[in-house]
């Protein structure tokens, strides 16, 4: 986006913002949720869209999405119960057996949300965020909003001025959440900005899984995904997350996540990116409190002309925590991935022990990879260390598969699945396994 | 911990070398940056027209650029309150006896004149911004050898010098390089001809006097065929007040099979800015080695880079970067490899202390076609204290896909165990502390020659002083 706004451009994008608010008053949205948009509003309003000379943005172009030729707020069509939906979902669906809590947003709509009765009995919430903003803006309010900076960059400003859709999860204090929650977000057709903002927050030793998946068919023409997720740990609770991150290839996805941690909670985060265009994802998390424990992993994919670009942020804010995080990447034909990511310890944060790792494998000479892994120490009882490494496949594991008899695309595929395993074995759901390996096994061709 | 701070970092610094002579110069400019100064520094030097037309390009390019918003803090620079050039002989000399007896008695308390006797080849003396001593062993100089202060080698080498003059490092390359270009003066210049091994290592020796003073040598080394040559640079400066500027451009061309080594041992006094750049072209077969030693200055943003630009170049650089109280040490190296089969090693070593902050910042870029390389990075950072701080920003960009890519990067502090195992057998815990302090930079200090090697850990231990209470 390094070109000026025309004027026609910018008048269409400083209507998106009034509209964003009526919308939020017809939704009975609490004020506070209002007065956040609006100043939302404000800073995009000030911010420039970014471009080479931001350090985030040096190696990702958002150029070619013209943003102004979108439209936001895309309605997407009520569902009554499972069959009304998309059929890559009905299809993700298939293998459970119902036992499960859903929330499926579509185009800028929540078309189901379905809990389920032991989540009900247990007291955890779960809804699109605009119930939620209607019926129980007490559990939102402090959260919402309170870790995604708006002026990060003016990406981030618009998502939270447009902000539509959406889940919110709720699990009270000591509850085991009885089943998994899954959170699916589907687009329709092309030309929409879809700008989803969920929030989960678990209560003190409270414990939950959550699985989230952006789907949608490939496309002719443009469509942006610009949201927003914050995740809050209580005091010794546990979160098994995984973010799925399938669109088809007409999207433009960006995608601010955060996670705070408090004292001896524990997050287990897998982070997947196969899908989109363009992908720009902002994955921070904070170990709020001492022991607090964070382990990431995650894997980008990429084919044809994809463009990654992740961007991590592990925080140790308090003494004695831990992390642990592993990005792996494997490219093909002319697809290009940008890790950078950076361990910060703050002042004081004494006995921390901090790891980061960002493995790549280029399947193609026409691939590249850039890895900025960094380190930034500020107490000095630590143990931080991080590596990164890019190759190809390693020429002499080639020979003892091909040696055994299998031929060369066999044996490449047997590595590059191999390659993957590490970051598959964290997702908690054997189904959602399934379709990862099958969708790896689809991009390895 | 603390009681350190009454002894505090870099004790002793102020005896050996934060002494200053009363100014004395033959010229000196007004404070601040204009053409007219840079026309009168090309005039003073009797410039052919080419090179002051270089050089108010050079300050135009300098004037557009912004400044650099990342790595250390360089707002606080005032450049109108620099003197850009001062002149402090009217000749260069070619014998210790000729130097002004201020200066020569400078260094000798640095003790250029006996190490050049002991164990080097050759010796530059720069004083502010002018090379006051140049010599080189007349054995050298009958195989071809040139070394000479870089306003001379222009004046007598014209056509060699205009060759490779601002090839490697052209004046738009960044803001401190467009500033160097436009108000350079000293530096070595250095041709080594075909198959010619220099053995014993050229030394250098930079020295600012004059308060508020700006240093800009430029340095440019051909390494022919087949040749070999290794270069040291020492530099140190007296304790100010208020805050010199050290910005340097040093470009080198490794020709086909020839091998350099630069070595540098960075021990400004801490209100030294020291900006450099530092670049170096390898071709087939060559061999590019930097050791980068950075324990003074205040801020010192320093990367010392290779460019393999055929196959069989090999590019190394080893860095150690210690600050103390105050001090910024954005250290690091680029490696860039724009030819296939080429390989290239960086590890770095980086020391925090008292509240210091030392880091790695680092590039390895595989270009298109550049097949077959090889490059691993190791970074390791200690810190001293609770107060200080390390960074480590280590960039790869990589657009091939046979290569072998590696970084490692650690973080850590003494180990209690360690202390405790030598602290049992009667060696006190500061000892100690240098002791592990020493151990962790051997890797790098085992490539300096011996006399330099000692220095290092005599500045180590210097730096160390009362550092663990």
């Amino acid at each position: 986006m390094t070109t000026e706004l025309t004027t026609d451009a910018q008048e269409t994008l400083a209507a998106w913002p009034a509209a964003a608010i009526e919308r939020g008053v017809r939704n009975g949205e609490p004020d506070w949720a209002l007065a956040q948009r609006r100043a939302a509003a404000e800073v995009a309003e000030r911010l420039p869209f970014p471009d080479r000379r931001l350090e985030l943005w040096r190696r990702t172009d958002f150029g070619s999405l013209s943003l102004a030729s979108l439209r936001p707020f895309a309605p997407g069509s009520r569902a009554r119960n499972l069959d009304d939906l998309p059929p890559a979902i009905i299809e993700r669906l298939a293998g459970g057996d119902g036992n499960l809590g859903l929330v499926v947003q579509r185009n800028s709509e929540v078309a189901l949300e379905q809990t389920h009765p032991k989540l009900e009995r247990q007291g955890v919430l779960l809804c699109s965020m605009e119930r939620a903003l209607r019926e129980h803006p007490e559990r939102l309010d402090g959260f919402l909003g309170s870790l995604v900076e708006v002026d990060h960059d003016r990406f981030t400003a618009l998502s939270c001025s447009i902000r539509a859709g959406g889940a919110f999860v709720y699990v009270p204090d000591g509850v085991d959440a009885a089943l998994p929650v899954r959170l699916f977000q589907w687009l329709d057709g092309v030309g929409a900005v879809v700008a989803p903002h969920t929030v989960i927050v678990l209560g003190r030793g409270a414990r939950a899984t959550v699985i989230e998946e952006q789907l949608s068919e490939t496309l002719e023409g443009t469509s942006f995904h610009a949201g927003a997720t914050e995740v809050f740990l209580g005091d010794e609770a546990k979160l098994v997350y995984a973010t799925l991150q399938d669109w088809g290839r007409n999207v433009f996805h960006y995608s601010n996540q955060r996670a705070h941690l408090g004292r001896d909670a524990e997050l287990q985060w897998v982070q997947i990116l196969l899908g989109g265009r363009m992908t720009k994802t902002n994955s921070y998390f904070g170990l709020g409190g001492s022991g607090a424990q964070a382990f990431v992993h995650g894997f980008m994919f990429g084919d044809g002309t994809q463009h990654f670009d992740l961007h991590t942020l592990q925080r140790h804010l308090k003494d004695h925590t831990t992390s642990d995080l592993l990005i792996k990447g494997a490219l093909k034909d002319r697809a290009r991935s940008v890790y950078q990511g950076l361990i910060q310890v703050s002042e004081g944060a004494q006995r921390t022990d901090a790891y980061q790792a960002n493995r790549n494998l280029l399947l193609s000479d026409r691939a590249r990879a850039d890895s900025i892994p960094g380190l930034e120490i500020l107490a000095n009882d630590v143990r931080c260390t991080h590596g990164a490494t890019i190759g190809q496949v390693d020429e002499e594991q080639m020979f003892y598969l091909m040696a055994r008899g299998l031929p060369r695309n066999q044996a490449q595929r047997l590595i590059v699945e191999g390659f993957f395993v590490p970051v598959l074995d964290r997702i908690p759901l054997e189904d959602v396994r399934e379709h990862l390996r099958h969708a790896i096994e689809k991009k390895i061709g | 911990m603390t009681t350190a701070s009454t002894t505090g970092i870099r004790e002793g610094y102020e005896e050996k070398y934060g002494f200053h002579d009363t100014e004395q110069h033959v010229f000196k400019s007004r404070r601040g940056l204009s053409r007219e100064i840079v026309q009168e520094i090309s005039e003073m030097k009797g410039e052919p027209l080419w090179m002051r037309d270089y050089r108010l390009k050079a300050l135009e390019i300098f004037e557009k650029k912004p400044m650099p918003t990342w790595g250390g803090n360089v707002q606080e620079i005032d450049f109108q309150n620099i003197y850009y050039y001062v002149k402090p002989t009217s000749e260069e000399a070619k014998s210790w006896e000729d130097v002004p007896a201020d200066m020569k008695r400078t260094f000798d308390r640095l003790g250029i004149p006996e190490a050049e006797q002991k164990f080097l080849a050759g010796v530059g003396a720069q004083y502010d911004s002018e090379v006051v001593y140049h010599k080189i062993k007349e054995s050298l100089e009958k195989q071809g050898v040139i070394f000479l202060s870089c306003d001379h080698a222009l004046k007598e080498h014209e056509e060699l010098f205009k060759q490779y003059f601002g090839t490697v490092i052209p004046s738009t390359d960044n803001k401190f390089a467009a500033l160097n270009s436009a108000v350079w003066s000293g530096g070595s210049f250095i041709y080594v001809p075909k198959g010619v091994h220099v053995d014993v290592p050229l030394q250098a020796y930079f020295r600012i006097n004059t308060k508020d003073m700006g240093q800009f040598e430029r340095t440019l080394i051909i390494v022919d065929e087949g040749a070999y040559v290794h270069y040291v640079e020492g530099c140190t400066a007296p304790t100010y007040s208020s805050d010199s500027l050290h910005s340097a451009v040093v470009e080198i061309i490794v020709k086909a099979g020839a091998r350099c080594r630069y070595t540098t041992i960075q021990n400004w006094s801490n209100n030294v800015y020291n900006l450099v750049t530092k670049r170096a072209v390898a071709y087939r077969d060559a061999t590019m080695e930097w050791v980068d030693g950075n324990l003074g200055s205040k801020l010192t943003m320093k990367y010392p880079s290779v460019y393999m630009m055929e196959p069989g170049a090999h590019g190394e650089i080893l860095s150690i970067a210690f600050a103390g109280k105050g001090q910024h040490q954005d250290a690091g190296g680029k490696v860039v490899h724009a030819a296939p089969h080429t390989t290239s090693k960086i590890i770095s070593k980086s020391i925090s202390k008292d509240g210091g902050r030392a880091g790695y910042r680092g590039l390895v870029k595989v270009a298109k076609g550049a097949t077959d390389c090889k490059s691993t990075v190791n970074c390791d950072a200690l810190l001293l204290d609770e107060q200080s701080r390390s960074d480590t920003y280590p960039y790869m960009e990589i657009e091939e896909d046979r290569v072998s890519i590696g970084h490692e990067a650690t973080v850590s502090k003494i180990g209690d165990e360690q202390l405790f195992y030598l602290q049992s057998r009667g060696i006190d815990k500061e000892e100690a502390a240098a002791m592990i302090v020493s151990g962790f930079i051997e890797p790098i200090v085992k490539e300096l020659p011996m006399e330099y090697a000692v220095e290092m850990n005599r500045l180590i231990q210097l730096q160390m002083e009362g550092s663990v209470g």
